[in-house]
């Protein structure tokens, strides 16, 4: 693993939990990474395997009652666990921001976009009215909208999904953060705009040398666009690796599983969608074993019992956690 | 920057609609609108207009039918229920507004305060109000005003509007939680907004015309809840004329003289039913489909 210094993002041992009537539900359990400078890492998994809940443990929202989170998140070295809630406004929107998935409801729906935009750069940044309209109009060109002068004055409502999308990113981007999250940014939306949404954060990336986690249940999203995925199962890390490693010699057969269960285009018509038996598990009746074992067909009694941790693979900084690895091989290529 | 020119959007249809034609409000509602106008402008400008003083008491012409002289007719002691009905207008007016300031005074801030803030402190106040809401309204102003001598507008405007608080709450506290939990509140805490701008920006502006158009039902209700105790002889005291003495006092001679009832009920039916109308419409207008009152 790199070292501090290089590393803007430092997540240990993160696991938040939340208390429900049916006994603690642990919806991130003890999760470490590190994200460098510069640099896209994709969070893959299921509905329901800690991903988003993961994103916002890492901005530091949580429901203000209900929810314990332990371990750290040094962004930059500032921690982001545990502290209040001023601590962590100084860093929102400068340091950190976050896109959502759902830009049909990311925006006020009674306030001119432009003015959502230079809100930041006027209460935080200071800036003067003037120049913070001249900033949110040359934000607006930047994520690729049309005339932004005068788009300025134009209602979310006024807007189709796509274009919402770009004014939730120029959004994000006013304060120039060094950390952007993106929590599935292009689920609500069409496949033709998605890729121009993904695309568009990735030259923004470039452009402004920020870091993303890319969170996505669509392992065509990260594919390309990450230089290494994090594959989470039931809260947990179970695969984390340079991107080639994780598509071409994942050891962890949920990896598998999710990558055989994408369909392909080189796939005859008609065939059958390969699936993952079973479900995800009950995060409230967790078992002792490796939360995976009940859908594996590799499962040993050991499985059942003892959760594995993640143990390293050949190449540096690939890690995965399983008891019974798919065999190393180069260039593993996923039949169906 | 016109090399981002192949990054701009390949939508070519643009869905920069012009703002939606949303449907018109309709004659009614402006017949509606001029008509509460009106009335204002009568309370307002009474003794300025040219009325025969409402405490007047002519004893030629009691209990006469609508004339040229008297537009009503008179009552029982001769006055005229023209001028005695524009007089009323002001006791009711009063009190709709008067109150509303209080209950929304009191129960907008907490309400929108209570669903942000959400914890113990929400769930303490929301109880509290449901335990006050429970209590049927009219049964505690009867009974405090029962008992707070000597009455006066102002304490019947004051109980009225404490009254009301518990109700305004609820509505506004339900519409702040369903704009509370958006993600564009979310985002714009992460933008590092501070919670009195997020309340002020973000959450006001949103629920605003749900408050609007409950403020409009808020005045009718409790300008017939005002009727209801002044035809019990629970609100101002003759002979100042209200809307709803006018009524309890032509109870007892109904049958020589039916206009006495028919007047200030109509003014009142005609009162309500605009601000109804109009509290309806603009909900409608607003499109405010997420939150039910």
């Amino acid at each position: 693993m790199s070292d501090e210094k290089s590393a803007l993002l430092v997540v240990n041992e993160l696991a938040t939990t939340f208390a429900t009537a049916g006994g603690p539900l642990p919806a991130v359990g003890g999760v470490s990474f590190e994200l460098g400078y510069n640099e896209t890492i994709g969070v893959v998994g299921e509905s329901g395997s800690g991903k988003t809940v993961l994103a916002r443990t890492i901005m530091g929202l949580q429901p203000r009652t209900n929810v314990t989170v332990t371990g750290s998140v040094l962004l930059e070295g500032h921690e982001m666990v545990g502290v209040s809630e001023e601590e962590k406004r100084a860093l929102w929107g400068t340091e950190v921001a976050m896109i959502f998935q759902d830009p049909m409801t990311s925006l006020n729906p009674v306030q001119r976009v432009g003015k959502q935009i230079d809100e930041l750069l006027r209460v935080r940044l200071h800036m003067p009215k003037a120049a913070a309209k001249a900033r949110a109009i040359e934000l607006l060109e930047m994520v690729g909208i049309p005339s932004p002068a005068e788009r300025y004055h134009a209602y979310p409502g006024q807007l189709s999904g796509g274009m919402r999308q770009r004014v939730v990113i120029a959004i994000a981007l006013a304060g120039s953060p060094k950390l952007l999250l993106a929590d599935e940014p292009t689920t609500g939306l069409d496949v033709t705009i998605q890729a121009q949404i993904l695309n568009l954060l990735d030259r923004l990336k470039e452009e402004l040398a920020m870091s993303v986690v890319l969170i996505t249940h669509d392992l065509g999203v990260v594919a390309t666009r990450t230089s290494r995925i994090i594959v989470m199962y039931a809260g947990r890390v179970v695969e984390i690796g340079s991107t080639r490693e994780v598509f071409g010699a994942h050891r962890m057969p949920y990896t598998r599983a999710l990558l055989e269960s994408s369909p392909k285009v080189t796939n005859d018509p008609h065939t059958r969608l390969v699936t993952i038996p079973g479900r995800p598990p009950n995060l409230l009746k967790l078992s002792e074993g490796c939360s995976f074992a009940p859908r594996c067909s590799y499962a040993t009694d050991q499985c059942h019992k003892e959760r594995p941790t993640l143990q390293p693979a050949d190449e540096p900084g690939h890690a995965f956690a399983c008891w019974h690895p798919l065999p190393k091989t180069r260039k593993r290529t996923v039949t169906t | 920057m016109s090399n981002f020119g192949q990054f701009y959007a390949e939508e070519e249809i643009i869905h920069v609609e012009k703002p939606e034609k949303r449907e018109p409000l309709g004659i009614l509602f402006w017949v509606c609108v001029g008509w509460i106008g009106l009335n204002i402008i009568g309370a307002i400008f009474a003794n300025v207009l040219p009325l025969i003083n409402p405490l007047t008491q002519n004893y030629n012409a009691l209990n006469a039918g609508p004339s040229l002289h008297h537009l009503f007719g008179t009552d029982d002691l001769g006055r005229d229920i023209f001028s005695r009905v524009v007089y009323g207008s002001r006791i009711s007016l009063s009190v709709g507004a008067g109150a509303m300031l209080i209950g929304f005074g009191v129960g907008a801030p907490l309400g929108m305060l209570a669903a942000y803030r959400r914890g113990r402190f929400d769930s303490i106040l929301t109880n509290v109000m449901y335990v006050l809401l429970a209590f049927p309204a009219i049964i505690a102003t009867i009974a405090i005003l029962s008992f707070w001598t000597p009455r006066s507008l102002l304490k019947i405007i004051v109980v009225i509007g404490v009254a009301s608080i518990p109700l305004v709450y609820r509505v506004i506290r339900t519409a702040t939680l369903s704009v509370a939990t958006k993600d564009y509140v979310i985002a714009a805490k992460v933008q590092g907004a501070t919670d009195r701008r997020i309340l002020f920006r973000e959450l006001m502006p949103n629920v605003a015309p749900i408050a609007i158009s409950f403020l409009l039902i808020g005045v009718a209700t409790v300008i017939a809840l005002e009727g209801a105790l002044a035809f019990l002889g629970l609100s101002v005291l003759p002979p100042t004329p209200s809307w709803g003495n006018m009524i309890n006092e032509s109870r007892t001679i109904l049958q020589q003289n039916p206009w006495l009832a028919v007047f200030p009920s109509l003014a009142m039916i005609l009162f309500l039913l605009s601000l109804n109308f109009i509290g309806d419409r603009l909900r409608h207008h607003f499109d405010v489909t997420e939150v039910k009152l």
